[in-house]
């Protein structure tokens, strides 16, 4: 069924200038104006589904930029993820992305297919990595996966070493449990520095996000449902993500898709109160922190703004500012901080001459400041920014909290 | 779609990417932001003057329309391609030739947007004054074909008076060089003031020199609310009457404040029926001492709260506000019509009240929002077109606005253009001979009419 998009486009065009993909390809098509007007036009029954109106749908970061710009209030963001929905139920998906959302979509099969993909990393010819690419990204430049996921590597619940001072539930994602647990590690660290003791449900898994881009609604329910019952009735002080995206998705999606299916959306929202990113918890109770006095010589920082810090949370002013009061860090801006890199969930790979332009960008201005560390808060484009630079690059790619908990006084 | 044998032709100039003709890609260049739409037969994305000429070499063999556009920006549908045919879109070539702020001037393709002309010369402290609402996407070929103006053009003046030189294709495909780097220059016929406007109907702008200026040392930006409308218009005629030269003067009614507001949440004052958005700049001692004229000026007028902006910020707050007036209200209907009637000065406080009598004899919602200083009102009727007789009501109201305008000695538009929105006016504001006289001109440079067909000549 086709339901009609309430919203008032005024097609002022003031969306164009927002949007990365719009600024690399100057293109209308690739504008969220344009989108919004073929998705009229689609509900009208005067333009009929094709296979390129779904490749125009998904040449889309899902940044959310247009969503918080627009002078008219549009929610593109929830609009976009609906058509290319429709888009996946009348063309069907490709068969890469089919792959995906059927990995992300059970966390035996995750469980399994990073155990594969790490063998295979293993086997995988030197030769054949160094000349081969994913998406932009050179194969030898992918992180290697952790050697045992960061979840079944922790306990449960984790006792700080000192007198709590509150709980936290904390939920990984499937970045810091499958790719970069030393983000993981770093909150944990951080965390039980700050005397909190936390508590890492076993049974959450993919946040959905990926899927409810993919259009793969159906596989997203399930996910919602298994992550709000394993976050729902704790007694906490915050529920604890690190990844924007993860939070992005329980604090606007859940509440809004459990509401769609008709459902009750209290526990959605219960859980939607108490989502906090890492860097804003950390920055509300900076006193909690002790840095190690024996660090005196100040370590050169540049920081790029992920989109769904900056559009959802608003809160890249915040890890900017957190970044900037630490002791140890000389902050230095890039001019560009805040533009997109290109990432984008699985817009590396699925549009990589779009995305390789954007992430160009992004180093070269990078560089231009003259940092040792590049910080950023989103495992793509951590991914997408870390795997562009050479592998022997003196400029290294983390998220802020690897950089905190290293400067942490031992306590 | 084109005749196979003219798409082959086009096609040898540019590579399929930057050449489309399926019917997803052509809906998106059958709009800009005003409300009539009509389809391209092909889109088609020139790089270089010489592209460019070839492609209407080819469409003037043929006889195929084409109708240029930048980002589609524009209010009253100049890049629609009514009678179908070829879009050129000139948003990949965009790149800037030559920046020097010694002989103040800066060269650039057609497709470079405004805000990057600015970028590349805010390092040097200079600065390119025509401001459009759209600036941040607008391009400065689709800006100087529409003469584009903006809020600080009170003071500085519209696109027209920064165009040193252009480079323009004419519709035979021949290429033609007027004007130079030099302030001065008075070397044969006036060309610039013949194309700067013509809104594509005339010739092809692929290049141009423009003049610059260096920036101000002083930036003062003043908001003033008032509780009766006709007294913040009196307040702007008083200022403007007084000698003073504001950089711009931008008035908002009630319903515009509330409704920005509603969105924006800048704690503008919801209680206020009028507003004035005050800017000069200069030399620091000057600044201050207009500063002090005005706010006597607009206190004698009953103004009730006169706030300086403390920091950029602040600024920077404002003039999003006054920015986003136009998609804010985009939200209130289906559909928007922002008019630009263009008033003397001293005649605003009766424009503005005919605006307010006129629409609430239709029973249309208005909001009144106006470049006040040059007189440049804003009138802006969310409505839907589909509902066929709130449609009429409003185009009922517009003639009567237009008519209005043409008896204070007013004209059409301001900084607008004419494009489909008001080209079965310009009998109010110009003679039969005068209209003539317009398409003896462009008879002798588009014999077949392929530029631009439909619009205003």
């Amino acid at each position: 069924m086709k339901k009609k998009t309430p919203q008032n486009c005024g097609k002022c065009g003031l969306c164009l200038n927002v949007c990365p993909v719009y600024k690399v390809l100057k293109e209308e098509p690739a504008s969220p104006r344009a989108k919004l007007q073929l998705i009229k036009a689609y509900e009208n029954d005067t333009l009929s589904s094709s296979p390129l109106l779904k490749e125009i749908m998904s040449k889309c970061l899902m940044c959310g930029s247009c969503t918080t710009n627009c002078p008219s209030g549009i929610d593109h963001y929830s609009t976009f993820m609906e058509m290319r929905r429709k888009m996946v139920e009348d063309q069907g998906e490709t068969p890469a992305i089919k792959s995906l959302t059927y990995l992300l979509a059970r966390e035996y099969r995750l469980k399994f297919g990073a155990g594969l993909a790490r063998t295979g990393q293993k086997f995988v010819p030197d030769l054949f990595a160094r000349n081969y690419k994913l998406g932009n990204i050179p194969l030898k430049n992918f992180p290697t996966l952790n050697a045992t996921p960061f979840r079944k590597a922790h306990d449960v619940i984790i006792h700080p070493d000192k007198k709590p001072v509150g709980k936290v539930v904390y939920f990984t994602g499937c970045a810091t449990n499958y790719l970069y647990d030393d983000t993981g590690v770093a909150t944990i660290g951080i965390l039980k520095h700050m005397g909190y003791e936390i508590l890492i449900p076993r049974d959450q898994t993919c946040c959905a996000i990926p899927l409810l881009f993919h259009g793969a609604a159906d596989r997203a329910s399930k996910n919602i449902t298994t992550n709000i019952n394993a976050l729902k009735g704790h007694d906490v002080d915050a529920i604890i993500v690190d990844c924007s995206t993860c939070g992005e998705a329980l604090t606007n999606e859940y509440p809004r898709f459990i509401e769609q299916q008709g459902q009750n959306p209290s526990e959605a929202n219960a859980i939607a109160e108490k989502v906090m990113n890492i860097l804003s918890f950390i920055d509300q109770q900076f006193d909690r922190l002790e840095f190690d006095p024996n660090i005196t010589e100040k370590l050169s920082v540049t920081y790029h703004a992920p989109c769904h810090t900056k559009n959802n949370f608003n809160a890249h002013i915040i890890v900017e500012r957190l970044i900037e009061r630490l002791p140890f860090v000389d902050y230095k801006r890039a001019v560009d901080a805040d533009e997109c890199c290109g990432g984008g969930g699985t817009f590396f790979y699925e549009y990589p001459e779009v995305s390789k332009k954007m992430v160009d960008k992004k180093i070269e201005n990078a560089k231009a400041v003259n940092a040792s560390q590049w910080l950023t808060d989103c495992p793509v484009c951590r991914m997408n920014l870390a795997g562009n630079l050479d592998t022997d690059d003196p400029l290294k790619v983390l998220h802020p909290v690897t950089l905190i908990y290293s400067a942490l006084k031992d306590i | 779609m084109l005749d196979t044998q003219v798409k082959n032709e086009l096609m040898t100039i540019v590579d399929t990417g930057r050449y489309l003709d399926r019917p997803e890609e052509l809906a998106c260049y059958a709009y800009d932001a005003f409300v009539v739409e009509a389809l391209p037969d092909a889109v088609i994305f020139p790089e270089t003057t010489q592209e460019v000429s070839d492609i209407v070499k080819i469409a003037s063999r043929y006889k195929v329309p084409v109708t240029c556009r930048g980002a589609g920006t524009s209010v009253c549908g100049a890049p629609i391609p009514l009678r179908h045919g070829i879009v050129i879109c000139f948003s990949k070539m965009d790149k800037i030739i030559d920046v020097n702020t010694r002989d103040r001037y800066i060269i650039v393709q057609p497709g470079v947007v405004n805000v990057d002309v600015q970028k590349a010369l805010a390092p040097f402290g200079f600065f390119y004054p025509p401001d459009p609402g759209s600036m941040n996407t607008a391009t400065i070929g689709g800006n100087m074909a529409m003469n584009a103006g903006g809020p600080r053009c009170l003071k500085y003046g519209v696109t027209i008076d920064y165009v040193l030189g252009m480079e323009v294709v004419l519709a035979s495909g021949d290429i033609i060089r007027f004007g130079s780097k030099n302030i001065k220059d008075v070397t044969g016929y006036k060309l610039s003031s013949l194309f700067c406007g013509s809104e594509g109907t005339l010739g092809i702008i692929t290049e141009a020199i423009l003049k610059v200026r260096p920036l101000p040392e002083t930036v003062k930006t003043l908001m003033v609310t008032f509780d009766d409308l006709d007294n913040t218009a009196k307040a702007v005629t008083d200022i403007i009457g007084s000698g003073i030269i504001p950089v711009a003067m931008e008035l908002m009614d009630k319903l515009t404040l509330n409704t920005i507001e509603d969105v924006a949440n800048l704690g503008l004052d919801r209680e206020a029926q009028g507003s004035l958005l005050i800017e000069i700049d200069g030399v620091k001692e000057a600044c201050e001492r207009e500063m002090t004229l005005i706010i006597e000026k607009v206190k004698e007028n009953g103004a009730i709260h006169v706030q300086e902006a403390k920091s950029e910020v602040e600024r920077e707050r404002l003039w999003t506000a006054r920015r986003s007036a136009y998609g804010v209200f985009a939200k209130l209907a289906p559909d928007i019509v922002s008019e630009d009637v263009t008033v003397p000065v001293s005649k605003v406080p009766a424009m503005i009240r005919k605006i307010i009598e006129i629409t609430e004899k239709y029973g249309l919602k208005v909001g009144v929002l106006a470049h006040a200083g040059d007189g440049n009102m804003h009138p802006m009727i969310p409505a839907n077109k589909a509902d066929k007789e709130e449609w009429q009501r409003v185009e009922r109201a517009f003639d009567e606005i237009f008519q209005a305008a043409a008896a204070l000695d007013g004209t059409l538009s301001g900084e607008h253009g004419i494009g489909l929105a008001k080209s079965d006016y310009l009998p109010l504001v110009m003679n039969k001979q005068t209209i003539d006289f317009m398409k003896k001109i462009k008879q002798a440079v588009d014999p077949d009419g392929i530029l631009n067909p439909g619009k205003f000549v």
